[in-house]
């Protein structure tokens, strides 16, 4: 066993002070929401044992139709924008890692323009306003369905599939699209679980594009009811829809207390897929080099 | 004869065209057409009809209005000061876990950094003007036990930048480690092994070892953050900007979004962000020759 050096006892403590300064700030959060609304006064910045124990601010938020509302849009938004970001990615990947054609050099060059030079966002706002999707779904669900970085690391992966199994799928007679959906995508199923997670946290946390291209709040995916409450700290929003609550219910109101478990609510989905988060979107941006 | 030859290749080949089409149409559509609208920056915006071409106009405006050199001011104070103190940070973060054993205690650290990276800056904005609040947030409480009065730091003029910083470093200094971990965990352990045998600390072999060895990766991390140099982190300001500290960090794009989005002056704001874009390529292509000149190593 070897003896734990002045130097390593240092770095050990400095980042596990690190980590606390990482955690305290998120725990204190959580346990503000869970504390006791009486007894919330009594919880300094740096606790993170709730003082007391509740639920009501949980549940006064999941009664609350906007925060219902915003929550189910934004699982809409990420799932059926992150099928959309893996079919059209993984579609391109193929066709451009594993097949040659007239024009591959010209398509090539347009994917290093696109990653290049990027547009303004008044430009690309007035190209949603002048498709007409302004106040839809599709606006948010359509942005950055191919993202070029993905793209080249998915191309990667399908590069690394040995020919040999293609070439014998096509002696059997399949066509590119038959190969591509029975051969490239179950062997790629860590490869797309990655872009998956990629595309799925994007999503999840897009609040700009939500908050300039919907002006319609049943719309709005969470994080712009989180940004309107927390940060602009907007009550109306949610006073309005409280006002169906009981009196039990608004005569504990502690709207700090209220903001966290807001903030909680957009960040357990993230909290409990981070295992599988490290595994892959980790490791992919390992071998990828990402940085976005 | 030769374009015969491609022609009937194109028409074998249509299947490869037709899985193609959709991310075309969509790079088309998405990207280079809003990439041909920053022509906005030499017209006029017209709600009905064509736009008209103005040359030069909304240039000679922004150029001439002390309002966008507040914000020019701004976004290059703050990069700098974000270039300066987080740029090293994960440099030295990816050296430490590398001192770490492989084991449970590595795992938790390295799984605890890289957790901001995920959180959206709507989040983080939250989390932190609760840890800032001048009543009983974290780092206020730590002041107070240290005898020092409570700031308000979300408020302040002279504290407000040093927000984005340490914010920003929170969020991203773990994330950004793993850059260079990859790149420590590529080194020959071999080169390590001749060091030990002929004496050398871990210290001197961090110094004479790990760090020349990174030197590409980080010379090429530093030229793609000058890419970035003018967003100076837009998310970031959007969701932390108040009316007390708007004149210290109103940065281009909050800027740009308020003059474009807000006030709809379109053609203007584009000229803004245009003027941004191109600084923006500039300093990148720039930094990318002169380093490749001095070290031979550049991004591509």
């Amino acid at each position: 066993m070897k003896k734990l050096s002045l130097s390593s006892v240092i770095i050990y403590s400095i980042l596990f002070l690190l980590s606390i300064s990482v955690l305290i700030p998120i725990l204190n959060i959580l346990a503000m929401s869970l504390s006791d609304p009486l007894k919330v006064h009594e919880l300094k910045g740096l606790d993170i044992l709730p003082k007391g124990f509740s639920l009501i601010n949980y549940e006064i938020l999941l009664s609350n139709p906007l925060i219902l509302r915003s929550l189910f849009n934004t699982i809409f938004i990420t799932v059926a924008g992150t099928a959309l970001n893996l079919f059209l990615t993984a579609m391109a990947a193929y066709v451009l890692a594993r097949t040659d054609f007239v024009g591959k050099k010209l398509v090539m060059l347009l994917l290093i323009v696109i990653m290049v030079f990027e547009p303004g966002m008044i430009p690309e706002y007035l190209l949603v306003k002048d498709l007409g999707l302004l106040d839809t779904y599709a606006s948010l669900i359509l942005y950055k369905a191919i993202n070029v970085y993905y793209l080249f690391i998915l191309m990667r992966f399908f590069g690394d599939v040995p020919e040999s199994i293609i070439e014998a799928a096509r002696i059997d007679g399949a066509g590119h699209f038959r190969i591509f959906t029975r051969i490239m995508l179950p062997l790629s199923k860590p490869a797309l679980a990655t872009l998956g997670l990629f595309y799925g946290v994007y999503h999840w946390n897009e609040y700009f594009r939500a908050t300039i291209y919907l002006t319609d709040p049943n719309k709005w995916p969470l994080q712009v009811v989180l940004r309107q409450f927390v940060v602009e700290r907007d009550n109306t929003a949610m006073l309005g829809q409280l006002a169906g609550g009981s009196y039990e219910q608004i005569k504990n109101l502690d709207f700090a207390s209220l903001q966290s478990g807001t903030i909680m609510i957009s960040i357990v989905p993230l909290l409990i897929l981070y295992p599988l988060i490290l595994k892959y979107y980790a490791k992919g941006a390992l071998e990828g080099g990402v940085k976005d | 004869m030769k374009i015969k030859a491609a022609l009937s290749r194109i028409r074998k080949d249509w299947v490869i065209y037709l899985m193609l089409l959709p991310a075309i149409a969509y790079f088309v559509i998405f990207n280079i057409v809003p990439l041909i609208g920053m022509k906005l920056a030499f017209q006029d915006y017209r709600i009905i009809g064509d736009n008209q071409w103005v040359g030069l106009k909304h240039f000679k405006v922004l150029f001439s209005s002390p309002a966008f050199f507040d914000v020019l001011k701004n976004t290059i104070i703050i990069s700098t000061m974000k270039m300066i103190f987080i740029f090293p940070i994960p440099i030295i973060l990816s050296l430490m876990i590398n001192e770490v054993r492989v084991g449970p205690f590595r795992k938790y650290v390295q799984s605890v950094v890289y957790l901001p990276h995920f959180l959206s800056w709507v989040v983080i904005a939250g989390i932190w003007i609760s840890f800032l609040n001048p009543a009983d947030g974290g780092i206020n409480v730590i002041r107070n036990f240290f005898q020092m009065p409570s700031v308000d730091f979300i408020t302040s003029k002279e504290h407000i930048r040093w927000v984005l910083v340490f914010s920003e470093m929170w969020r991203t200094a773990g994330w950004d480690s793993i850059l260079y971990l990859a790149a420590i965990m590529k080194i020959s352990p071999s080169l390590y092994e001749a060091a030990r045998i002929d004496g050398a600390s871990s210290v001197q072999q961090m110094r004479y070892i790990t760090l020349p060895e990174l030197t590409g990766t980080i010379v090429t991390v530093f030229i793609l953050n000058l890419g970035f140099f003018m967003n100076a982190g837009f998310d970031q300001v959007f969701n932390l900007i108040n009316d007390s500290v708007i004149s210290v960090i109103d940065i281009l794009d909050t800027y740009v979004y308020r003059i474009g989005i807000l006030n709809g002056q379109y053609a203007y704001a584009t000229a803004a962000s245009l003027f941004k874009g191109v600084i923006g390529v500039v300093l990148i292509l720039g930094t990318h020759f002169i380093s490749k000149k001095i070290s031979g190593k550049g991004v591509w």
